[in-house]
């Protein structure tokens, strides 16, 4: 990373979280490709990175997108350490999918030891509204708790895709700008703190 | 020139090498051909790329190492450039972990002799810290290199950094689990601190053998030094050069060995080829009894190819040996090609060898006695001959049997097929069969797949050809058209079939559709062949002659059977619209559609390439008219016969006689005459009335029947027989006015001749004064059976009455006026008398008087003399007018005019 040189528009980093076939990677390939994948392959960690044009300002977005499955919890550590944002998805239709967004959560909080780290909730496939396992007030109300915003998407439809990453990304940039101006941060994000030097760097 | 292509996604981001990965971006190349380069981390992957759209390529990654771009190349935008990175990293894969790659668990043996394997590597190295490794993903966090530059997790590289080594290996290990490695670490390092004593305590076994060892060697080493003396390398040096020797002696002697052997296999080999030339005249007899001319052909051309040219005088001599049999072979193919019969693809093939054996062998000092043969040629020749004779020798076979069936028993059984049928069916079946063979032969021929050197005689195939057609249809035209005049055709060819019985032509006449079938059959086989139009004709033309034979022999059974028409007449009338006829016009009807429909499908449907027999002016048509008009004068025949066939059985009732005094039984029962006609059916028909529905008949088909039949000829798609049908005509109407005065003269002349002696009754004379008021007995008598005439002919057929009545009529009137004009003088009363009679019957009779009648009545009237005064005439006006009123029934029944 060292190579790259700092001239580049901003980068912001973000990770795709979520339990396995809930449509982490529909929703990354709808984004950067503007295309629907219908064949299910699960992921183990996939990477994109494209130019794109936030409120005017070109900037770079850097998308990990992770595996959902239980097999690769281990290594997922190491990839939330690099995160700057996270897109916790879920899928509507998968109750399941949603009680995991808890633990994702928990996991994410320990690795970033940031309570208020840019986050977003997205329940997606809300084109299978009629298939709908999980009460749209129940997600919301998990977003007041964690004090985060709810998005519904569709990755099928589009519905919403460019508006969670646009979203988390704004966030990620306010948070970027904030630190900048608290330089001697407080100490309980040492961590994030240094990251910021060596993308900076 | 398009944009440079950009990498903007991986799928996945990393792996060990061969991990296959979707390449996601922009300007990939706009077609397969389009991407001409791609590398992961510095590898060329092109070979694994699959261009799938200009979004997406996959690929699988190569042996690299470490983290690097994918750098895509296509013709239209150049190299490219990514903006994310692929991580190779290699795995290590112990005996507890899932690989889907096979691993060699065995540590690789060296198997240099006399070697021990060194210690093995650092490939299997132990854990510094005693813990296992396996099921850590071992895997380089991203930012390691960044973290700690210039180090690595090598144990036993230099620039070994222990917080990679944690990192790398120990991402995943617990904090606990740490400890306890740390603590098992200072452990072994405490251990190898206390010293030697301390490490020779430990391996105080291993050091006494070591002891034991050396001082083995010691041992050995003096007992070498007293046997070898001091220098044991001079031995040595002995030894091995004497082994150099020994060795060298056995290679030469392998190396003469293997020469040897080499001039033996060069013998051996030398001998197989010889052996198959001096076994060639041999094998090449057997190989042409066996009958596999293919193999004598390829035997023979080998010997050609590797002896031809030899020089050596025995393979000469082998060669002409062979080349001598050759010539036996070739002899006798060609014997076996001009033997009949055979099939064409044997044929084929043993002229096919023979012209190959003739062209191999031409050139050779034998070769050229036997040369310019076309054993092809020959070929078609004998099987033209072939099926001339087979043709000649079916006909005289079937032929003599025939006749000398015919003298042995006159009456054969009539179910039994004629031996002309049989012949006709073999004949078809040579021809069908053979004829084809022969021009396929000839196709061979002249398309060169036979061919020899020589020149094709077309001319000579085409006559061949069209000789053996002609002859074909010679002997079926000597079979089968037996009518037809066959004296000149006896007379070319000298043939004929035994003239036979007439029963036997006769049963004969009823196969000819058969035999036309089988010609048809053998004609179709014929024209699937292709062969010239010429001689497709001489069979068509024998075929259309065939055809019209056989129209006539169908429609003269059918008039035979219309001859047997008059035992159907059941005196039925059901015509409608005609009364009085019978059913038989119906019957003939049928018997005519049913001919009709059998010629259609026998004979007049042309098949594939016949002639249309019902051309305008053509033998056809002419048939055709003549036939019906046969036809349709037998059942006139038919009808005149049923009309006067009745003459004889039964005596003609003369139902005009009542005055006289013999009383008819038939009259005085009316029920018989008219009332029961059609409740007694056709037993009591009489001959009168059978006389009437053939007069009815008569008018009926001559009106409205035959020219019915016309279009019937033409629904069936002939020509109408306009000739046929008004020759007919005018024969029904011939003999209807026959019968008419048959039946008018049966009639009238008993009721004329009753009047005469009916007038001059009880010596009644015409000049003796008489009592007048009613009309005299004849009169009456003559007005009754005028009636009953009319009813007769009235209950079977109303438009008879005309034509019979007037007759009838007029000679009354003239018998009446012959009468009146005899009687020399009147009394005053019978002029009166005579007058009012002859007026009641001019005017009963009205209707049905004629001129000539009219005549006749004036005539008798004035015959009358003295002529009536103006007092008499009103007296016989008001006798007139008296008795019309009494006999208004009878006057009403004249009354009824024509229907």
């Amino acid at each position: 990373m060292s190579k790259k040189p700092t001239a580049g528009p901003a980068l912001h980093k973000v990770i795709m979280v979520g339990s396995g076939g809930v449509g982490k990677s529909a929703l990354t390939l709808q984004f950067m490709y503007d295309e629907f994948v219908e064949d299910y392959e699960p992921t183990k960690a996939d990477s994109y990175r494209k130019k794109v044009v936030l409120d005017g300002e070109e900037v770079q977005i850097d998308i990990l997108d992770t595996a959902g499955q239980e097999d690769y919890a281990a290594i997922r550590d190491n990839y939330f350490r690099s995160g700057e944002g996270f897109l916790c998805v879920f899928s509507i239709t998968d109750d399941e999918s949603f009680q995991a967004t808890q633990e994702f959560r928990e996991q994410i909080l320990r690795v970033k030891n940031d309570e208020s780290i840019p986050f977003l909730l997205v329940g997606n496939k809300c084109d299978l509204n009629d298939k709908r396992k999980v009460p749209l007030n129940e997600c919301q109300l998990r977003a007041q708790q964690w004090s985060v915003p709810y998005v519904e998407t569709s990755a099928k439809t589009r519905e919403n895709v460019d508006k969670v990453f646009f979203d988390l990304m704004r966030e990620i940039r306010s948070r970027k700008t904030e630190d900048s101006k608290a330089t001697s941060g407080r100490a309980k994000d040492r961590c994030k703190k240094r990251r910021l030097k060596c993308t900076l760097l | 020139m398009a944009p440079q292509p950009v990498v903007t996604g991986l799928s996945p981001k990393e792996g060990p090498p061969g991990t296959r990965v979707i390449i996601r971006g922009e300007f990939l190349g706009n077609r397969p051909q389009d991407l001409v380069g791609l590398k992961i981390c510095d590898s060329d992957c092109l070979l694994s790329a699959e261009w799938k759209s200009p979004n997406k390529i996959i690929a699988r990654t190569g042996p690299a190492r470490g983290k690097g771009d994918i750098i895509v190349t296509t013709v239209s935008g150049g190299v490219g450039t990514s903006t994310v990175q692929f991580r190779v990293y290699h795995e290590t894969i112990g005996p507890l972990k899932e690989s889907a790659v096979w691993i060699e668990e065995s540590s690789p043996q060296n198997f240099a002799w006399g070697r021990r394997t060194l210690t093995q590597s650092g490939l299997t190295q132990e854990d510094p810290l005693g813990l296992s490794i396996e099921g850590n993903e071992q895997k380089i966090p991203e930012d390691l290199r960044d973290l700690v530059p210039d180090a690595c997790g090598d144990l036993s590289q230099e620039n070994f950094s222990p917080a990679w080594f944690l990192l790398e290996n120990h991402s995943a290990t617990s904090f606990v689990d740490l400890k306890a490695g740390l603590s098992y670490l200072k452990r072994k390092v405490e251990s190898q601190k206390e010293g030697q004593l301390s490490f020779l305590k430990s391996n105080a076994g291993s050091v006494i053998d070591q002891l034991d060892t050396l001082m083995n060697i010691r041992d050995k080493l003096q007992e070498d030094t007293k046997l070898h003396g001091s220098e044991p390398l001079d031995v040595l040096e002995l030894s091995i050069k004497n082994s150099i020797i020994e060795s060298k002696k056995i290679f030469d002697d392998v190396l003469v060995r293997k020469e040897k052997a080499d001039s033996t296999r060069a013998v051996l080999f030398a001998l197989s080829r010889h052996k198959f030339l001096f076994c060639l005249p041999n094998a090449v007899d057997r190989l042409a009894e066996a009958g596999e001319y293919d193999k004598v052909v390829n035997d023979y051309s080998r010997a050609k190819n590797l002896f031809g040219k030899t020089e050596i005088p025995i393979f000469r001599k082998v060669l002409e040996e062979v080349d001598q049999r050759i010539m036996q072979i070739r002899k006798q193919l060609h014997e076996k090609v001009v033997k009949m019969p055979q099939r064409v693809e044997q044929q084929k093939k043993l002229i096919k060898a023979l012209t190959s054996l003739e062209v191999q062998q031409s050139g050779t000092l034998v070769g050229d006695k036997l040369r310019n043969i076309d054993p092809a040629w020959d070929a078609i020749e004998a099987r033209a001959k072939y099926l001339e004779t087979t043709l000649r020798h079916t006909f005289e076979q079937y032929a003599n049997r025939d006749a000398a069936t015919q003298d042995k028993l006159k009456n054969r059984d009539p179910n039994q097929t004629p031996s002309r049928v049989n012949f006709c069916e073999e004949i078809c079946d040579i021809a069908a069969s053979q004829l084809p063979d022969l021009w396929r032969l000839g196709q061979l021929y002249f398309t060169g797949e036979l061919r020899g050197q020589h020149d094709p005689k077309p001319g000579d195939f085409k006559r061949m050809i069209l000789n053996a057609i002609e002859k074909f249809c010679v002997y079926l035209r000597l079979t089968i058209l037996i009518a037809a005049d066959q004296r000149t055709l006896r007379q070319t060819t000298g043939l004929s079939w035994p003239i036979g019985s007439n029963t036997a032509t006769h049963q004969f006449l009823s196969w000819i559709p058969q035999c036309l079938r089988y010609t048809r059959i053998a004609y179709a086989t014929l024209i699937s062949l292709d062969l010239p139009s010429e001689a497709l004709d001489i069979i068509q033309k024998l075929i259309d002659e065939v055809r019209l034979f056989c129209f006539s022999i169908i429609f003269k059974r059918a008039t035979d059977r219309c001859k047997k028409l008059d035992a159907q007449e059941t005196w039925e009338m059901g015509v409608e619209d005609f009364p009085g006829a019978t059913l038989l016009p119906a019957a003939l009807e049928a018997l005519l559609v049913e001919t009709l429909d059998e010629v259609q499908s026998v004979c007049m449907q042309p098949e594939a390439r016949e002639g249309n027999l019902l051309e305008p002016q053509s033998d056809g048509q002419r048939e055709v008219s003549q036939r019906l008009q046969e036809f349709l004068s037998a059942f006139s025949r038919v009808i005149e016969e049923l009309a006067y066939q009745s003459h004889d059985e039964e005596t003609p009732t003369h139902n005009v006689s009542q005055l006289l005094g013999f009383p008819n039984a038939q009259h005085t029962d009316p029920n018989v005459s008219s009332g029961h006609f059609y409740a007694t059916g056709t037993s009591a028909v009489t001959w009168e009335q059978r006389m009437l529905c053939c007069l009815a008949n008569y008018a009926y088909c001559n009106k409205s029947f035959f020219p019915h039949i016309g279009e019937l000829f033409v629904k069936y798609g002939y020509p109408l027989p306009t000739l046929a049908i008004e020759t007919s005509r005018y024969t029904v109407n011939q003999l209807f006015t026959n019968l008419l005065e048959e039946y008018v003269e049966h009639k009238g002349d008993p009721l004329v001749g009753t009047i005469e002696p009916s007038m001059y009754l009880g010596r009644f004379q015409w000049d003796h004064e008489m009592e007048i008021g009613k009309l005299r007995p004849y009169a009456h008598e003559c007005c009754d059976n005028l009636v009953g005439v009319y009813s007769e002919i009235y209950t079977i057929s109303p438009a008879l009455l005309r034509p019979i009545l007037e007759s009838i009529v007029q000679t009354i009137s003239e018998e009446l006026a012959r009468l009146m004009s005899c009687v020399r003088r009147f009394s005053f009363t019978g002029a009166i008398q005579a007058n009012v009679d002859i007026r009641l019957l001019r005017d009963a009779l009205e209707n049905y008087v004629n001129e000539t009648a009219k005549n006749y009545f004036l005539e008798a009237l004035e015959a009358i003399n003295p002529p009536l005064n103006a007092e008499q005439k009103r007296k016989a006006d008001e006798i007139l007018g008296h008795v019309k009123h009494n006999m208004r029934l009878q006057l009403l029944c004249f009354g009824v005019k024509d229907l």
